[in-house]
């Protein structure tokens, strides 16, 4: 959308909207994702204003608003400006607490637009928040963003074209074909085994909150090193996953079924590449267990590693490419419906998960400043009600659990979370 | 063989600027290969050089370097 007004949705980008959608059809605002990077000192925000101002001058679809082309969807610029929303917390007040209130406030409020940036004020820095929806970009493309708004060179900043699509255009119509029906016959499987949910209310009012559990850079390498000897040098992400299965049939889901089910995101980028900036460029994987092979720690991460393994050899992380491709023509009730729904009716996602991988800012901090502490939030579905973020901030592990109130109750998932630190420092 | 890997890895799976520069023995972790990428390499590898990398030896030594991914894959019954 550089050089143009409009730019139509890639598939990934409708994969996420219809979630937007069905967030926004429960009462809430949508399928919106926040990162919070908590700075040392007050960078210059004017000069914060004016790359906010370059950015919508050199990509307007970071305030373009979406609109119905036919059957599908396309951004369209508005060149409406991004202005930096200024929030201050109360003097006296415990400044971690406050800070959090506000972004916890900031986050549920009704919203339309895209992308929003505050700056939440403390005594001497404070919080840098950015708030995106997710059909405008995935969570990579957030912290290429970011570096835009911080790099000395914008310039070097530049789009390029969807990489789902770019993948799509490598295959002629029969692969295509053959990918599609192996990735149906995997939702199939994936549909059979009814999922444990952390809630059993689907409706009614909510609020998002937020608990964020941070290890020390000891904790973080010996996790690190047990994920290496449990699932390998290709699992960290599926050890994380294990984990958070065990812990929630440690403590006992509150709607018990037959075993977990964990969509997890197959990123197309590049890593380290500068671009593109805007759309999605993910598949969809899923992390399937049943409780007994929960409950034996061993086994479950030898069997989620098996079954990565297999999904790949099989080209199955790549199947869902030509799956979305043709979901852009389903409506986006129908298409939710597909995504999901098991063949029970019940819910198959047991919670939302994404895994970031390493963000740095040590080099040159963000506008200079140095960057000391970070968390993650998104909206998601109910149910599930529940998502966990896992990055690594310079190293040191950060878990983000996002959560709905009243239906996540809050002593469970405290319960949950303590087992997860237990599962994750295998320390019984 | 070297060649089809590098391909791959800086065509799929990590960006440089310059990915002729890359040396056969610069460190493709520090490069940004990471865990998901590994699996992909490593299945790319089976699949293109038709032997089977044993999980047991998926780790630094094997998938470090260009280098040491070719030593690998030779020493899993490549006959090419």
């Amino acid at each position: 959308m550089t050089d143009t007004k409009e730019q139509l949705f890639n598939p990934g980008d409708y994969f996420t909207y219809v979630l937007d959608q069905e967030i926004r059809n429960a009462g809430m605002p949508g399928g919106y994702c926040g990162f919070a990077l908590q700075l040392a000192e007050t960078p210059d925000l004017s000069a914060l204003q004016q790359r906010l101002d370059l950015l919508v001058a050199r990509f307007p679809q970071a305030s373009a608003k979406i609109e119905p082309r036919g059957k599908r969807f396309a951004w369209v610029a508005t060149g409406n400006p991004i202005p930096l929303e200024f929030h201050q917390c109360q003097p006296g007040a415990d400044e971690a607490d406050e800070s959090q209130r506000l972004l916890l406030d900031i986050f549920n409020r009704p919203e339309s637009r895209p992308l929003t940036v505050h700056w939440i004020a403390g005594a001497e820095g404070g919080t840098l928040l950015l708030i995106w929806l997710h059909p405008l970009l995935d969570a990579r493309g957030c912290k290429i963003l970011l570096d835009f708004l911080s790099s000395e060179r914008p310039d070097s900043f530049k789009e390029s074209s969807s990489l789902i699509e770019a993948k799509l255009a490598q295959w002629n119509f029969w692969k295509k074909l053959q990918l599609f029906f192996k990735a149906k016959r995997h939702n199939t499987a994936a549909n059979s085994l009814d999922s444990c949910l952390p809630t059993q209310i689907e409706q009614g009012p909510q609020r998002l909150h937020l608990k964020v559990q941070r290890f020390d850079a000891d904790q973080s390498q010996r996790i690190a090193k047990l994920a290496q000897q449990a699932t390998g040098l290709t699992g960290r992400t599926l050890y994380y996953l294990g984990c958070i299965m065990r812990a929630m049939e440690w403590v006992g889901p509150p709607a018990a079924k037959d075993g977990y089910c964990i969509p997890y995101a197959f990123n197309l980028r590049r890593q380290n590449a500068p671009t593109p900036v805007f759309g999605n460029h993910i598949g969809c994987l899923f992390a399937r267990a049943t409780r007994e092979q929960v409950r034996d720690r061993t086994g479950l991460f030898a069997h989620l590693v098996s079954e990565h393994k297999q999904v790949v050899r099989d080209e199955l992380d790549l199947a869902y490419l030509p799956l979305m491709w043709l979901g852009q023509w389903l409506t986006p009730a129908k298409y939710a419906k597909v995504l999901r729904k098991q063949h029970s009716g019940g819910e198959l996602s047991s919670l939302w998960f994404s895994d970031i991988g390493e963000l740095s800012w040590r080099k040159q901090g963000f506008l200079g400043v140095p960057v000391t502490d970070l968390s993650l939030m998104c909206w998601m579905s109910l149910p599930p009600g529940l998502a966990l973020l896992a990055c690594q901030l310079d190293g040191k592990l950060v878990l983000s659990y996002s959560y709905l109130s009243p239906a996540i109750d809050e002593a469970w998932l405290d319960a949950v979370i303590a087992r997860m630190n237990v599962e994750l420092l295998d320390s019984p | 063989m070297k060649e089809i890997l590098k391909h791959f890895i800086f065509a799929e799976l990590i960006y440089h600027e310059d990915p002729a520069a890359f040396g056969d023995d610069d460190n493709l972790l520090d490069a940004g290969l990471d865990s998901m990428g590994i699996m992909r390499l490593i299945m790319f590898a089976e699949k293109e050089f038709g032997v089977t990398l044993p999980d047991t030896e998926i780790e630094p030594d094997n998938v470090g370097s260009l280098n040491s991914l070719e030593s690998w894959i030779r020493r899993s019954g490549y006959a090419g």
